[in-house]
């Protein structure tokens, strides 16, 4: 399944500075760049934030091709969300919509293309801990999240797979024949990682916490 | 040491009757090296997962090192690794070293002596070099030996295989029979693949939830042929 290889949010090892810089560091950018983003009443200064968010792309020396596939796995919700604003709000209200919804996607881009997996658990677990007095379970909190940006690459991955296997059997415009096969493989695929995660003891009381 | 007694596995029908998955079955296995071999739906994939509490006997009881599956189910999965058919199934991190770093979180907190172990576990099977690959780009053979790195880097005591060389050629079929009869720790394999069976201690024939026939891996085979010509 090509789903497989959908791999948006994947790290992509790199010696750059956003690589070395600490993910508490690099989640605060993250947070900074979208809250700039939907407080900015400015269209230039918004069109400047999306490019210079851009071209921290080059500051991370990520690929070009990892900000292509990034773009075109989201253009569908911002085409359609663009030309809803156009349509509802004319096109500079259109176009600051678009803006803030690609500077957010891109800073978070910017952050899984620059951080472990791992790292990102570890993080996770570590500023949940003080929690740990009210009964959180931090690990099991950081897994959580961890498999769930696990599974977004796969599912829109599965979108792209049902959508071609519609197309070849001439089916592309039944919404029914491009969703039902998306939500079964979803939940099988919900289901499998459950099932490895308990063979292999993660999630388990006396393991976590 | 693993021990069934009287124990049954069922779950139910759409029609609202229980399906008999498992037949009351009572065996003890020693063995170091022991193959489940049978048809496909005979009920293999059952057997091996109530071996370490994936499911739970719906009657009887599974007592694995001394510790029932259904009271003691975090300290049997602890000591009783599991692998998939399709180790993508249970690659759950999205590069090898990451993979192994998860499951030895328990066993080591401070990350970098857990990379370091990790790092270890990958080269014991000679997967060091994938450490940083996507696991959806290694190739089947690559991803079987990296899901074995990543449950035997807990370092359990006995490992069950659930048809591990299914998706395999005949050079990662032969690859993964070394790394097996390699292994220090008691194995449970379930397969179709009569050599793989035949390098084991004992062999287990199931069918139709039961089992019908345990003994030497040959006089096992031999049973399984005649029983299906």
């Amino acid at each position: 399944m090509r789903g497989h290889g959908f791999l948006t949010g994947a790290y992509i090892r790199g010696n750059s500075p956003l690589h070395k810089a600490p993910v508490g560091l690099k989640v605060i950018a993250l947070l900074l760049i979208s809250i700039l983003a939907l407080s900015l009443t400015s269209t230039i200064v918004l069109s400047a934030l999306l490019v210079v968010t851009a071209l921290l792309y080059i500051v991370a020396r990520l690929p070009w091709s990892r900000l292509g596939r990034t773009l075109q796995a989201s253009a569908p919700v911002v085409v359609v969300l663009g030309a809803f604003q156009w349509w509802l709000a004319g096109p500079v209200v259109a176009w600051h919509v678009v803006a803030i919804v690609l500077c957010t996607i891109l800073a978070s881009g910017l952050l899984t293309g620059t951080t472990e997996h791992s790292a990102v658990l570890d993080a996770l677990a570590r500023w949940i801990s003080p929690l740990r007095r009210l009964g959180a379970d931090p690990e099991r909190f950081a897994l959580t999240v961890s498999v769930m940006l696990r599974s977004l690459p796969f599912i829109v991955g599965s979108f792209q797979d049902v959508r071609d296997a519609a197309r070849a059997r001439g089916l592309e415009h039944n919404v029914r024949a491009r969703t039902l096969p998306v939500l079964i493989t979803t939940v099988a695929y919900a289901r499998q990682t459950g099932e490895a995660m308990m063979a292999r003891g993660l999630g388990d009381d006396d393991e976590l916490g | 040491m693993i021990e069934l007694a009287a124990a049954t596995y069922g779950i139910r029908a759409d029609d609202g009757g229980l399906k008999t998955l498992l037949q009351p079955t009572s065996l003890t296995i020693t063995e170091q090296r022991t193959a489940i071999i049978g048809s496909n739906g005979s009920g293999k994939s059952t057997l091996l997962r109530l071996l370490n509490g994936l499911l739970l006997p719906s009657g009887g009881s599974v007592v694995v090192n001394g510790l029932n599956t259904a009271q003691h189910g975090a300290q049997v999965r602890s000591r009783v690794a599991f692998m998939f058919t399709d180790p993508l199934s249970q690659l759950i991190m999205p590069t090898p070293l990451e993979d192994v770093e998860l499951s030895l979180r328990r066993k080591h907190r401070n990350a970098a002596a857990r990379r370091a172990a990790a790092l270890k576990a990958l080269d014991t099977q000679g997967v060091a070099h994938l450490a940083g690959s996507s696991v959806y780009e290694l190739s089947g053979g690559e991803r079987q030996l990296v899901a074995l790195a990543s449950v035997l880097a807990t370092e359990p005591d006995i490992v069950v295989l659930d048809e591990p060389s299914t998706l395999l050629d005949l050079r990662n079929t032969s690859l993964l029979r070394q790394r097996l009869r390699a292994l220090p720790q008691q194995v449970i394999v379930a397969t179709h693949d009569l050599d793989l069976a035949a390098d084991c201690d004992r062999a287990l024939v199931v069918e139709s939830g039961a089992v019908v026939f345990q003994g030497t891996p040959d006089a096992a085979v031999d049973f399984y042929r005649a029983s299906v010509a």
